[in-house]
């Protein structure tokens, strides 16, 4: 035995051995826990209404490094116009360029790329007067079709290679799709 | 002989579970929470964000540049505001951008085109690996993202995030 419980037997036997000793013997012990659980519920309520599980979502965007002129065949291009009143306008190559609605936008997409075979290149050009809003919800439509392209491509053995650029919209542009 | 009937006149509930589970989601929603950064305290614009198609990809939390196109809710003009998490980084840039006066204490900068640039140079040097994320209201013209886009490839930041907000499934876009 170390010298440590020597002290301490020591000092229990002086306690028990006083008139106290009654008293001080408590067996069952009652906390009461109501104000504990009552704050504890409180912060848990605040935290839980406070917290946003929601993080924003991105959409990756990559731009061409330079702005050169890259020459393309006119018959793989489709450019995909944006008016100043948020309607969509497209065109194959030097065709002129027809109203689309979003709906059928994935549709043609879809259809233009497996056509094609991968070699097709998205053009969007956007007026500058047109909500920031309605670009991303037609990027979004591309996005969304790039699935189904891939899987279609995956199926004639092709591995999809997206080409996407954004151009800014010349006075051409607008003349073109002003009347329409 | 029969059996005496216990009258119970209270009951205790043993509550230990429920403390225990209690305290759990305590810990959980007190450890998760993420507090409004200094940035965005000193914002006196809401961003409306676009709305996409559910995606996984999250907007990256370390490191990161945001440039805000908002739409002053007392003055109601558009304009952009810069702002890095990175604190020792922001400090980095605040102190090679002199000219722009910015003071220290500022997390988010409201600035136009030029200083703009200054400032994603500035970035791109003190840290190369800095991503940026372009959140814009949805209701702003498209120029503004337009204009920004042509400096953020000047300063070959070539790749960037569109922040938006998912849209919910039942709602298709118009």
């Amino acid at each position: 035995m170390g010298v440590a419980d020597f002290g301490g037997e020591a000092k229990r036997e002086r306690r028990g051995g006083t008139r106290q000793r009654k008293k001080m013997r408590r067996l069952r012990y009652r906390l009461d826990m109501t104000p504990l659980v009552d704050i504890a519920f409180l912060l848990l309520t605040f935290f839980m209404l406070t917290t946003t599980l929601i993080t924003p979502q991105v959409m990756e965007m990559t731009i061409p490094p330079e702005r050169t002129q890259v020459e393309v065949r006119e018959s793989e291009l489709l450019t995909l116009r944006i008016r100043h009143d948020g309607k969509v306008f497209y065109s194959l190559g030097q065709d002129a360029p027809q109203p689309i609605e979003l709906k059928d936008l994935r549709t043609l997409a879809v259809r233009e790329n497996v056509r094609l075979k991968n070699r097709l290149i998205t053009l969007l050009k956007a007026s500058p007067n047109v909500p920031y809003g309605r670009v991303i919800t037609v990027l979004d439509v591309l996005n969304q079709a790039e699935l189904e392209i891939t899987e279609r491509l995956a199926q004639e053995g092709l591995k999809r290679e997206r080409r996407f650029a954004i151009a800014p919209m010349t006075e051409q542009d607008e003349q073109e799709i002003a009347q329409l | 002989m029969p059996k005496l009937k216990k009258r119970r006149l209270g009951f205790v509930l043993d509550m230990t579970p429920l403390v225990d589970i209690t305290f759990l989601l305590l810990t959980f929603f007190m450890l998760t929470a993420k507090f409004k950064s200094e940035a965005e305290s000193q914002q006196r614009f809401t961003i409306v964000r676009p709305q996409a198609t559910a995606d996984t990809s999250r907007l990256p939390d370390k490191d990161l540049a945001i440039i805000k196109i908002g739409i002053d809710t007392i003055a109601g003009d558009t304009s952009y505001y810069y702002e890095m998490t990175n604190e020792a980084d922001w400090a980095r840039v605040v102190a090679a951008t002199e000219q722009l006066q910015i003071p220290p204490t500022v997390r988010q900068v409201k600035v136009g085109l030029s200083e703009l640039d200054e400032l994603i140079r500035r970035t791109r040097i003190v840290k190369p690996t800095t991503r940026f994320a372009i959140d814009a209201d949805q209701r702003v013209r498209y120029k503004w993202v337009e204009d920004l886009m042509e400096v953020l490839r000047q300063n070959r930041a070539t790749v960037f995030n569109f922040v938006t907000d998912r849209r919910p499934p039942e709602q298709p876009p118009m």
